[in-house]
């Protein structure tokens, strides 16, 4: 139950700055919305499962916020690098 | 054209110029939401990288685990997804003495990478066997969630109410048995003493065999030495900042005292001693009984019942120099210059087990020695129990200063 509950928590905290990202319009123009909550999702239980290893329980929500947070803001620094490189939207 | 349709004449109404302004406060607002979502998601970037990856981060966190579960003497429930699961081993070590018993709270899982091994802490509670007081077990489990493994070491001499220094053997070999569990770094051990079992910590600690591997000593309503120990309990009065200050004390120290002293003093007397203070005040020796105490035995009565108090250097010089050496064996102000670890003192300031007079004296006494120390005075101990129905400026007041030590001690794992 406790493991349970650990997995929705870094669930929960990747979604959470996913919806931040959105509210920062760091949403590419080519994503949906879903997309970039799921993706918000699956990247903080890949950080809390990373934190889980490397660090130990106790810091595997700490990981699961700094990895969502790191991955969200990818895409958009991503799009506006090859912008100011390319000049393409 | 008629002046109506002339955009901008006189006297012609129109919505767009009155709807501009609130637009353009949406859009500001708009634009300010952006700008707080941005900023907040970059403190959790930067709150969540420090928290797990920093070391200081990593300190914090487990300091903040900690703090809860003692104020509280339970596990808080919002912890329960990511407090690490508790082992609890028992293993006994054969002494000259008799049976000593390690009891080991430690984590179910392995050592994580980073940083690669766990944090001990050998512990030692005081008089009288305290293996199963639900504050010390919530103590234990509470540091082993957090990642340490925990030894409660519990001799023979401490069931019986007394200190031996002899078990400074069994505690040096308890330190040694920990060093080496599986999971624990060998250079991540400290030690953490309450009450009388300080006495023991600090004379294991300074044990040349072990002095310069103590990661840290952690001390709880300690005593610095037996002599001025009992020189308070005879006056019935501490000085406390430079002021004397009338202090009673409650019968445990002194029934303690009696038993560690006993063994001592003349036949007869000693068990005379243990049984009137076992049954204190109640047990007040008579005139006679006096008369036929030897002197050290009935001096050593006066300190205890404080009934002389103007008589104290009297009683003091009284005892013999065998009983001297004693206490000065039993006390941590005779190997304070051999302690090589850093040292944290924690007090109730109302202790009326111990006073807090005494670790005021080993606080000063390490800072004369420019030892690394650290002395914080609290009010939600009842010497070493939490204090039930603290009130919250008490709570965030001494918390704070109990986060403050907890940092230094959890750091050694981090």
């Amino acid at each position: 139950m406790a493991t349970f509950a650990l997995l929705l928590s870094w669930a929960a905290l990747g979604l959470l700055i996913a919806l931040l990202a959105l509210a920062a319009r760091l949403k590419p123009a080519k994503w949906r919305r879903a997309g970039l909550l799921m993706f918000g999702l699956g990247t903080g239980f890949a950080g809390g499962l990373l934190g889980f290893w490397l660090f130990g329980r106790l810091f595997s929500c700490p990981a699961a916020l700094w990895c969502a947070a790191l991955a969200v803001c990818l895409p958009a620094a991503y799009t506006g690098l090859r912008k100011r490189l390319v000049g393409v939207v | 054209m008629d002046e109506h349709n002339v955009p901008g004449g006189a006297g012609l109404a129109s919505p767009l110029p009155a709807a501009l302004p609130r637009i353009g406060k949406r859009a500001r607002w708009r634009g300010a939401g952006v700008w707080i979502a941005r900023i907040l998601l970059f403190l959790c970037l930067l709150a969540g990288a420090f928290c797990s990856l920093c070391p200081s981060g990593r300190t914090a966190v487990r300091a903040l685990t900690i703090l809860p579960g003692i104020l509280s003497a339970s596990q808080p429930i919002w912890q329960k997804p990511v407090a690490e699961p508790v082992v609890h081993t028992l293993r006994t070590l054969s002494t000259a003495s008799g049976l000593v018993y390690l009891d080991v709270y430690a984590p179910s899982a392995g050592a994580p990478p980073v940083p690669g091994s766990r944090e001990g802490m050998l512990m030692i509670t005081g008089v009288g066997d305290n293996r199963q007081e639900p504050q010390v077990v919530n103590f234990a489990q509470t540091l082993a969630r957090a990642g340490m493994v925990v030894m409660g070491v519990t001799t023979p001499a401490l069931m019986d109410d007394r200190v031996d220094a002899g078990d400074r053997e069994a505690v040096v070999e308890a330190f040694q048995i920990l060093q080496h569990w599986p999971t624990v770094g060998a250079a991540r051990v400290g030690m953490f003493g309450i009450s009388a079992g300080s006495a023991l910590i600090c004379l294991a600690a300074a044990d040349a065999r072990i002095r310069d591997q103590v990661a840290f000593i952690s001390l709880l309503g300690a005593y610095f030495d037996t002599t001025t120990l009992l020189e308070t309990l005879g006056r019935r009065a501490q000085v406390v900042d430079g002021k004397t200050q009338s202090w009673s004390p409650v019968a445990v120290p002194l029934q303690a005292l009696a038993s560690t002293i006993a063994p001592a003093l003349p036949d007869g007397d000693g068990a005379l001693l243990i049984q009137t203070f076992a049954n204190y005040p109640a047990g007040a020796l008579s005139s006679q009984q006096l008369a036929q105490l030897a002197p050290q035995s009935a001096a050593l009565y006066h300190l205890l019942a404080g009934d002389q108090p103007r008589s104290v250097t009297e009683n003091l010089a009284a005892l013999t120099p065998d009983l001297r050496a004693l206490l000065v064996q039993l006390s941590p102000s005779s190997v304070v210059s051999q302690l090589h670890a850093p040292v944290y003192l924690l007090h109730d300031r109302t202790d009326q087990f111990v006073p807090v007079s005494e670790s005021q004296a080993f606080a000063a006494a390490l800072a004369r020695l420019h030892h690394t120390y650290d002395f914080a005075e609290f009010g939600i101990f009842q010497h070493a129990d939490v204090r039930a129905g603290t009130g919250l400026p008490q709570l965030l007041g001494d918390g704070q200063r109990l986060f403050r030590l907890l940092s230094k001690v959890a750091q050694v794992g981090s």
